[in-house]
């Protein structure tokens, strides 16, 4: 029986008096691929800042592989093996590709307070792999910020998995990517997901994206999970269509 | 298979694989360094200790640019460490000779060791409150912690010599030669910098790149970034220590100016006229700043003013410093010659950088 790998209960947060995430009941286990859908503003972001470190939660608990990892800081979190992608790709722009996904792989294997050993014959290899993973090996030179859009994405996720997570945050990990590329991305996530267990989850705008790649849908509105099944329950339910899909065509 | 990450897909011909990804800080601080051992061939005294000062300085600006160049933060305060490190030495030197007797090479080296570790206890001290912020915050406070430690040196009579400093700093016989002193200063600079390259260009050296790029990102990635900083803040301290070590005995004597924030000022324009971007920047700022002053305040007392005039026009018109525009131009020549493209953004341009974020 497939193991609990993240369990959120009665999650709060506000800023102000508005209210981002309200009661959040939560649960991944391992080896599933998620999407978590809901119009702008719905509190999705914020729901993935709250269980990586970004933001305190104002009450509620966030469980990782047995842990407590509530309210902990960012660098913890991400070395207990949760790694993530931001919506607005997240990046060193003025190092090269090669030296971004380097560091992601130096801080995983520890070697980050090594002064004296040269960055540039340490991890290479693997960094390589991660980059070809990601179909950027043709690129190890570039300058990240110089990258297109749809090359930037799959550089932060490159350097989301040169972390080794166990649990992978992607907030729209296809944001700015030609159709060739979200095919090429989302197989990947895929892959990822099959062949080493990689729990995932993402959120998306793009609904075939959605309904294509997820195992099950949790659609948030103003902060609070208003359905969760997979995703034929999901397109199906009334609510649903009222609240989010009805904006969007299929 | 290139078994060096960056050089891979290059042209090939010696130019290129010595300026590698245009980082030309290498080349650069090989020809400094050859070339600073025929200094002393000059004539005169004068050049020669125009040639310490270069070093000590230079070393001094070198630590500074960890904390800006490399980590991307702005210390106003640097001095301090400087000062410190030289009052540890001058201190346990005036311990040792009680103002009357001559120093033997023993105590002297003693002294000297115990500059050092004192500016970088100081450096961790300040660094501890100050890695809590970033940019123009963090700049404010190692200004105010700098005038503060200036100031407990300026009051502190007894022990410290408050405004009067400490004098008769003279090292012992031999070293007072100004050649040999200029030697000694050369050995000591050139072990501190090469420490100090093989750290930037270490996974520790990526980790302050990355944080002066992306700091959210670094912690994603599971790192400490007030940890890292603070380590970082305490080592620059450490290195400044070694620059003010060698500082009173080269001018017999020290003063609580040296922790001032004029004096901080000096690092930050010597790595702003070489180049922020490059490890040899602040070196060749050094070096720029050291003998135009020791030029300009020959026939005018207007050195501030002259100073003030060369950093307005830096900053508007070669915002990477001197190394900042050889390197362009010099990268522009190798791609017109069909080098390939390897036009370099980490160091070829400037710590302020605008043009991608």
């Amino acid at each position: 029986m497939a193991r609990t790998i993240l369990e959120v209960t009665g999650l709060n947060k506000h800023f102000g008096g508005i209210y981002v995430t309200q009661n959040v009941n939560f649960k991944m286990v391992e080896g599933e691929q998620s999407a978590i859908i809901g119009p702008n503003g719905a509190g999705k972001s914020t729901f993935f800042n709250l269980l990586t470190g970004y933001h305190k939660p104002d009450s509620g608990r966030v469980v990782f592989d047995g842990q407590d990892i509530t309210g902990k800081a960012p660098h913890v979190i991400a070395r207990m093996g949760i790694s993530r992608a931001f919506q607005v790709s997240n990046i060193f722009p003025r190092l090269t590709v090669l030296e971004n996904v380097r560091s992601a792989v130096h801080s995983q294997a520890g070697v980050t307070m090594n002064m004296f050993s040269r960055a540039d014959r340490i991890g290479i290899k693997e960094t390589r792999e991660y980059l070809s993973l990601c179909g950027l090996s043709g690129k190890p030179d570039e300058i990240a910020g110089r990258l297109s859009q749809g090359d930037k994405k799959k550089l932060e996720l490159a350097i989301a998995l040169a972390g080794k997570p166990k649990l992978l945050f992607l907030d729209e990990p296809t944001a700015g990517m030609s159709l060739d590329e979200t095919e090429e991305t989302m197989n990947l996530v895929d892959r990822l997901n099959r062949e080493l267990r990689l729990t995932v989850l993402f959120t998306e705008h793009d609904m075939s994206v959605v309904f294509n790649h997820a195992n099950r849908v949790v659609l948030l509105h103003r902060g609070e999970i208003i359905i969760e099944g997979s995703p034929e329950q999901v397109r199906d339910d009334e609510t649903v269509q009222k609240i989010y899909l009805g904006e969007h065509q299929i | 298979m290139a078994r060096d990450g960056r050089d891979s897909n290059r042209g090939s011909g010696w130019i290129r694989r010595l300026v590698g990804r245009g980082d030309i800080s290498g080349p650069v601080i090989l020809m400094l360094g050859i070339g600073a051992l025929f200094v002393p061939l000059f004539p005169g005294e004068f050049w020669t200790d125009v040639g310490v000062e270069i070093l000590i300085l230079g070393l001094f600006a070198m630590s500074f640019n960890l904390i800006y160049g490399f980590m991307g933060q702005i210390s106003f305060g640097h001095a301090a460490f400087f000062g410190l490190g030289a009052y540890g030495t001058a201190i346990l030197f005036r311990e040792f000779t009680d103002g009357t007797t001559e120093i033997t090479m023993t105590q002297f080296l003693l002294a000297l060791l115990a500059g050092p570790p004192v500016a970088a206890v100081g450096a961790l001290a300040v660094g501890y409150f100050c890695v809590r912020l970033t940019g123009i915050y963090f700049a404010i406070l190692t200004l105010a912690f700098g005038e503060l430690l200036f100031y407990v040196v300026f009051s502190w009579y007894g022990f410290t010599g408050g405004d009067d400093g400490i004098q008769r700093l003279l090292p012992p016989p031999v070293l007072r030669d100004s050649t040999v002193y200029y030697y000694f200063t050369l050995t000591i600079v050139t072990a501190a910098a090469y420490l100090m390259w093989r750290i930037t260009r270490s996974p520790f050296g990526y980790v302050l790149r990355a944080m002066r790029e992306n700091k959210l990102r670094t912690q994603f990635l599971g790192i400490n970034v007030r940890r890292y900083m603070l380590v970082n803040f305490t080592i620059a301290g450490a290195f400044a220590g070694v620059a003010g070590a060698l500082w009173g005995p080269f001018t017999r004597s020290v003063g609580p100016l040296l922790l001032g924030w004029q004096e901080s000022g000096i690092a930050i324009f010597m790595t702003l006229i070489g180049g922020a971007g490059y490890f040899a920047g602040p070196a060749v700022g050094s070096i720029v700043y050291t003998f135009l002053q020791a030029y300009v305040t020959g026939f005018t007392v207007y050195w501030p003013l002259t100073i003030g005039v060369i950093i307005v026009l830096i900053v508007l018109f070669a915002p990477g410093g001197l190394l900042g525009v050889i390197d362009n131009r010099l990268i522009a020549r190798l791609r017109g010659a069909g080098g390939g493209g390897g036009a370099n953004g980490e160091t070829g341009s400037s710590t302020r950088g605008g043009e991608d974020s």
